[in-house]
């Protein structure tokens, strides 16, 4: 197993990057694509594999009449939302429409301007099985969820002991439908796009189980249990220091007076801050840990025709660190430190990722592949629709 | 001699290459053996970025991949191939700090004159249907879900329309496209009444009952009918559609590609952002009512009379937390806050009223600063 390098530097990328802002600002957006692609150039090239790296073929040229429509999409979105309420509702109705084929252009759009040592990448997926994917089974989930709610309303009014009985049991019944659906869903979504995607001539395929997700998404609430817990006892712990509990109760007493209610509210604005932080804190690190749990498992069972194996030793707490840590940078530098945290997090994710390839990368090839248009991947942008698996 | 990688044309095995360049043609050598001599002008090099791998198309379609960025650089210099104008901005300190510079200021000038500037110009551009359609079902919406039928006799409406349409509305005679209609609602929250007035950009001015009992005098509902006129005249919701299309679509670009963190702090800039055109706004509106009333012999003082009167009025039963703190004076509220500080807006109608006293017909006016008025007070 060999992992990853990021070859790339904080500093280096952040010339490039300043230089991309500036020249998006002199023409007014116009330059966005150029930006975009000097971006993913950087980032993928800088990642490599026993001397191999990654590449980003798209151009800006390529990019460009994509970009436009999108972006005249995006801004009647944008106005219509402001001064029709009924017209934003069709706009949102259409979106979720077309979210199953702008995830499946993009993934096309995106696999096919990707390469490795020379190779490119490819997605073979289908529109059909998007839509049923990404369209069909949320709604299923919906529909459920609108169903079981509306049986507890009607059992929990009619009264007595087999009422409640039926409430608590189909409370129960919602939670593990709920459970169920997001596995069944997350499985379905990571063969989708596991499954198709090809390198060269080679197929990946990944072999995943609704069981496993269910068991994630239970460790993750147990952790997620856990952290609140912590962050509540920090947080609590902090305001009795600082300010004690009379404070708090003084602010019970002050609610007929305003002047004195607002003066008792300043003194806790610290403080209130504070929790909001540590809210903040707590909420990152719940996602690190599903999102690291789910990748693990996820590369542990994902292979490139039986000859290349995954593996991701990415856990929760450092990676926590680094979006909180990234976090707090880009607010206090106003956004200037985006570059580096872009950087740390890259280098994280690809040192983590290991790679086995018995018979090494030297015998693939490039397949055939028809003109891609930029159009799906754009609007997708545009409207930042979530694409891949995620990580 | 320039060592590297070479590709077969959609291959991935890699070979030890190496790249000799003579005058303006070149030899490739593949594992220790000639593969190709040609003329430079043929090959396809990648522009340079950083220090990543730098990749050479050969005509066959066979590629060349090398970290040696530098000597690539000097063999390409004489060659239109080897133009790099875009990596020269990235490498040169200089330039790096010049870009920072003018980003930061750019940046800045866009969103404080550049986005309300540009807005002001679209909205005025526009023909006054726009301002109709925007309004259209609005108030419709109010009544359904906030207002409630005024309880105010027809008697005192009638009477109040018809000094306005006599009065006041004249005094906005240049734009006559506009034709204003006044409203009467009832607006409760929580069994109290709440003091208020609205205008919509199609000309309609919604005044609640609260607002039309507090007013003593004639003069203080014209100064508050004026203000709304003046959002009227000067097309704000028009702006604010404008305004949030930028921001909006600004944001869109810089938060594209960062995750979902980064966008809570972009999503807090823009509320500062909004908040500081919406106050623009405000005293904006202000100026027009108080310039009127100049004109009009009335005395600006009205204004800030009825605007103590309000919120004090919403002060003391304690209505919500947000309107109390927003009337601390410096407090860092103020910066999310729609309104500029009731403080404020009645230290400038104070100095409007002295030019009143004066005769004068315009008026010079020292915008106050928050630690000066806090002194003062």
């Amino acid at each position: 197993m060999k992992a990853l390098i990021f070859e790339g530097s904080g500093f280096e990328y952040f010339k490039i990057w300043i230089v991309n802002v500036l020249l998006t600002i002199l023409t007014l957006g116009l330059y966005h694509p150029w930006a975009k692609v000097r971006n993913n150039r950087y980032f993928y090239a800088n990642s490599t594999l026993e001397g191999r790296n990654f590449e980003y073929h798209a151009t800006g040229k390529q990019l460009f009449i994509g970009y436009l429509i999108a972006m005249a999409l995006f801004i009647s979105y944008v106005i219509i939302n402001q001064i029709s309420p009924s017209g934003s509702l069709i706009l949102i109705a259409v979106l979720f429409l077309a979210v199953p084929w702008l995830i499946l252009r993009s993934m096309i759009f995106n696999m096919r301007m990707t390469s490795f040592s020379n190779v490119h990448f490819d997605f073979t997926g289908k529109l059909g099985r998007a839509y049923i994917n990404f369209f069909a089974y949320p709604l299923a989930l919906y529909i459920g969820l609108v169903l079981i709610g509306t049986a507890i309303s009607i059992a929990i009014p009619l009264g007595g002991v087999a009422a409640v009985f039926l409430g608590v049991l189909l409370a129960a019944g919602m939670i593990a439908f709920l459970l169920f659906s997001f596995a069944f869903i997350k499985k379905k979504n990571t063969e989708y796009f596991i499954d198709h995607s090809r390198y060269g001539q080679g197929e990946f395929k990944t072999d995943v189980h609704i069981k496993k997700f269910m068991l994630i998404t239970l460790k993750t609430l147990g952790f997620a249990l856990l952290v609140t817990l912590i962050a509540a006892i920090i947080v609590g712990l902090g305001v009795y220091v600082t300010v004690g509990v009379d404070s708090i109760m003084a602010l019970k007493g002050a609610e007929q007076n305003p002047e004195l209610m607002a003066e008792k509210m300043r003194a806790l604005m610290p403080i209130i801050s504070l929790s909001y932080l540590g809210m903040i804190a707590a909420s990152i690190f719940i996602m690190a840990y599903s999102m690291t749990q789910h990748r693990t498992y996820v590369y542990a069972n994902t292979r490139l025709d039986d000859k290349v194996t995954f593996a991701s030793t990415l856990k929760a707490v450092p990676l926590a660190w680094v979006l909180i840590t990234n976090f707090i940078a880009i607010i206090c530098t106003l956004g200037f430190a985006f570059p580096w945290a872009r950087v740390r997090t890259a280098r994280l994710m690809l040192e983590n990722t290991l790679v086995n390839a018995q018979n090494g990368f030297d015998d693939y090839l490039t397949q055939k592949q028809n003109e891609t248009s930029s159009l799906g991947e754009q609007i997708g942008d545009a409207f930042d629709v979530d694409v891949g698996v995620g990580f | 001699m320039i060592n590297g990688k070479w590709y077969a044309k959609g291959s991935s095995a890699q070979s030890d290459a190496s790249l000799d360049i003579t005058g303006d043609s070149f030899t490739l050598t593949v594992k220790e053996r000639i593969k190709y001599t040609a003329l430079l002008h043929t090959l396809n090099v990648s522009s340079r970025l950083g220090n990543v791998t730098r990749k050479i198309i050969l005509e066959d379609g066979s590629v060349f991949s090398t970290q040696d960025n530098d000597a690539v650089d000097l063999a390409f210099k004489k060659q239109p191939q080897g133009k790099k104008i875009i990596h020269t901005l990235e490498s040169k300190m200089s330039w790096v700090l010049v870009a920072l510079i003018i980003t930061l200021i750019s940046g800045f000038s866009f969103f404080k004159w550049g986005i309300p500037w540009t807005s002001k110009k679209i909205a005025h551009a526009l023909p006054h249907a726009s301002n109709q359609l925007i309004a259209s079902n609005t108030l419709d919406f109010f009544d359904k879900y906030i207002f409630d039928k005024s309880q105010i006799s027809a008697e005192q409406m009638q009477k109040i329309r018809m000094h306005f349409h006599s009065q006041v509305a004249p005094l906005g005679a240049s734009h006559d496209e506009i034709k204003y209609t006044l409203h009467f609602r009832l607006w409760k929250d929580a069994n109290l009444s709440i003091p208020n007035a609205f205008a919509l950009p199609s000309g309609d001015i919604i005044l609640t009952d609260r607002f039309v009992q507090l007013c003593e005098t004639q003069e203080e509902m014209d100064a508050v009918l004026l203000h709304e006129m003046g959002h009227i005249v000067h097309r704000h919701t028009l702006e604010t559609v404008i305004e949030s299309t930028f921001i909006t679509v600004t944001v869109m670009m810089i938060a594209g590609d960062s995750n979902g963190l980064a966008d809570m702090g972009v999503g807090l800039g823009s509320l500062l952002v909004s908040s500081s055109y919406s106050r623009g706004h405000e005293a904006e509106a202000d100026r027009y009512a108080f310039e009127q009333m100049l004109l009009a012999k009335m005395d600006p003082i009205a204004f800030s009379n009825i605007m103590n009167r309000m919120s004090s009025y919403i002060q003391v039963p304690s209505v919500s937390k947000r309107e109390q703190e927003k009337e601390s004076q410096g407090d860092v509220l103020d910066y999310i806050s729609s309104h500029p500080s009731t403080k404020q807006r009645v230290e400038i109608a104070r100095q409007y009223s002295e030019c009143f006293h004066k005769g004068l017909n315009s008026c010079e006016i020292i915008k106050p600063i928050h630690s000066t008025l806090d002194s003062k007070n």
